[in-house]
């Protein structure tokens, strides 16, 4: 039993999901108004995107120091 | 009825049984086919399932008939209530869960379920990923994972629509104009500022440390004595008046928290800077917010006000145009916190959509 994925993958998934999720916080960081029924914690949003760009810098540092 | 009861006993054990019978040959089934076969013969889950689909079958009938069973011996505890109180019992676990669903609605509290489902989900593809080493499993898992967290990450502590505060607001404002109306009242309210609140005071002055709004029978800009505003009294007599809680005091209060500050510790120029980023970006109580002095005025421009309906003509409030909305009384008490001076509002604009509302503050000696 092995985890199928290698960390050029996930590296690439995180990169994936870090610019959906700085693209969408950046878009509605500048809305005062909600949407709709549609309610989210900016904030919170905007602080998940952070931490997902920076854990793709982190994949990319390790793939750089110790590149397998 | 004695017969019926030992007969609906004997039933249920035999149901009971039955379904602890099928569910160790179900179990067997799925030692045999998977775990001895993935132990022994070193196959994958993929392939023990592809081998053995008779008995993935067999078990999964097995299994059906297991769950089938504990919902019929449900079925059949319930039919010993009588069918009245039954019918009864099922409609008032009909209210109850509307009733649920409609206060959690009006609460307007964001189910976490989507969130908990995906994460679940997100989970169990995952550790299926690993069992058949399959990397698209990973990947759904992963974003669903992912989604999962999110949802329950973001989701927001509270939501309230904003007609809800203008409904709420409303109300005291119509009180307000009854009461200035009544006693004929035509001064301009004067915000005056408390004493700091580290400021050790006696007793009987401790009053002092509330913003107070003064509301004068003329026009003067005379204040209170200070025993008067000391005692919390709502009837002033000299000079006569009334002294009323800002409707903005408790948002002051707020701007300090999220400022993790104290407006009497900061200046004019830090409150120009401070103010519009917790207005617009903090509490989202408008779009756009700009304060900037003028010639011995203080102007202030709100674009797209959560209170803006409360100017509206069909409102017809009077003490709003002169004591501010919550938004613009707040930003009154600010003021007069920083300055130590007492404010007024001189004038007030409203945009014919309401979408812009200037105020001009002025600040005078006391």
């Amino acid at each position: 039993m092995q985890f199928p994925l290698s960390m050029s993958d996930i590296s690439l998934w995180i990169a994936v999901m870090a610019i959906i999720l700085l693209v969408t916080s950046e878009l509605i960081y500048s809305h005062s108004e909600n949407f709709g029924d549609f309610a989210i914690d900016k904030t919170r949003l905007r602080l998940a995107a952070l931490i997902f760009g920076a854990s793709f810098m982190v994949t990319v540092l390790l793939r750089v120091i110790a590149p397998s | 009825m004695l017969d019926q009861k030992r007969w609906r006993l004997g039933t249920a054990k035999a149901i009971r049984l039955l379904q602890l019978l099928f569910l160790s040959i179900a179990l067997w089934f799925i030692y045999w086919s998977h775990i001895y076969e993935m132990t022994y013969w070193n196959k994958t889950l993929l392939e023990t399932f592809q081998s053995n689909f008779p008995n993935v079958l067999v078990y999964s009938i097995l299994i059906i008939a297991v769950i089938s069973l504990e919902f019929q011996s449900k079925r059949r505890r319930r039919i010993s209530m009588a069918p009245s109180s039954v019918k009864t019992l099922e409609t008032l676990q009909k209210e109850n869960e509307q009733l649920k669903y409609e206060l959690q609605r009006s609460k307007k509290l964001p189910s976490n379920k989507i969130g908990i489902a995906l994460l679940i989900i997100g989970a169990l593809l995952l550790f299926a990923s690993v069992i058949t080493s399959s990397t698209i499993l990973a990947f759904i898992g992963l974003g669903l994972t992912f989604w999962g967290a999110l949802f329950l990450f973001a989701r927001p502590t509270k939501f309230v629509r904003s007609q809800i505060l203008d409904a709420t607001a409303i109300s005291s404002y119509i009180t307000l104009d009854r009461i200035m109306d009544d006693l004929n009242y035509k001064g301009k309210p004067i915000y005056i500022p408390p004493y700091p609140k580290e400021t050790y005071l006696p007793e009987h002055l401790r009053g002092l440390k509330e913003m107070v709004v003064f509301i004068s029978a003329k026009d003067y800009t005379k204040i209170p004595a200070i025993e008067e505003m000391a005692k919390k009294q709502f009837l002033v007599k000299n000079p006569k008046g009334i002294c009323i809680t800002p409707p903005g005091s408790a948002l002051v209060s707020l701007f300090e928290k999220e400022l993790r500050s104290d407006f009497t510790k900061i200046d004019l120029d830090g409150l120009y800077n401070s103010l519009p980023t917790v207005i617009m970006n903090n509490l989202e109580l408008a779009s756009n917010f700009e304060i900037e002095t003028e010639k011995e005025l203080i102007h202030v421009k709100i674009t797209d006000s959560v209170y803006k309906d409360l100017y509206s003509k069909e409102q017809k409030l009077k003490s709003v145009h002169s004591i501010g909305c919550p938004l613009t009384s707040a930003v009154a008490c600010a003021l007069a916190i920083i300055t130590g001076k007492l404010v007024t509002i001189t004038k007030s604009n409203i945009s014919p959509d309401l979408k812009t509302v200037e105020v001009w503050y002025q600040t005078v000696e006391g």
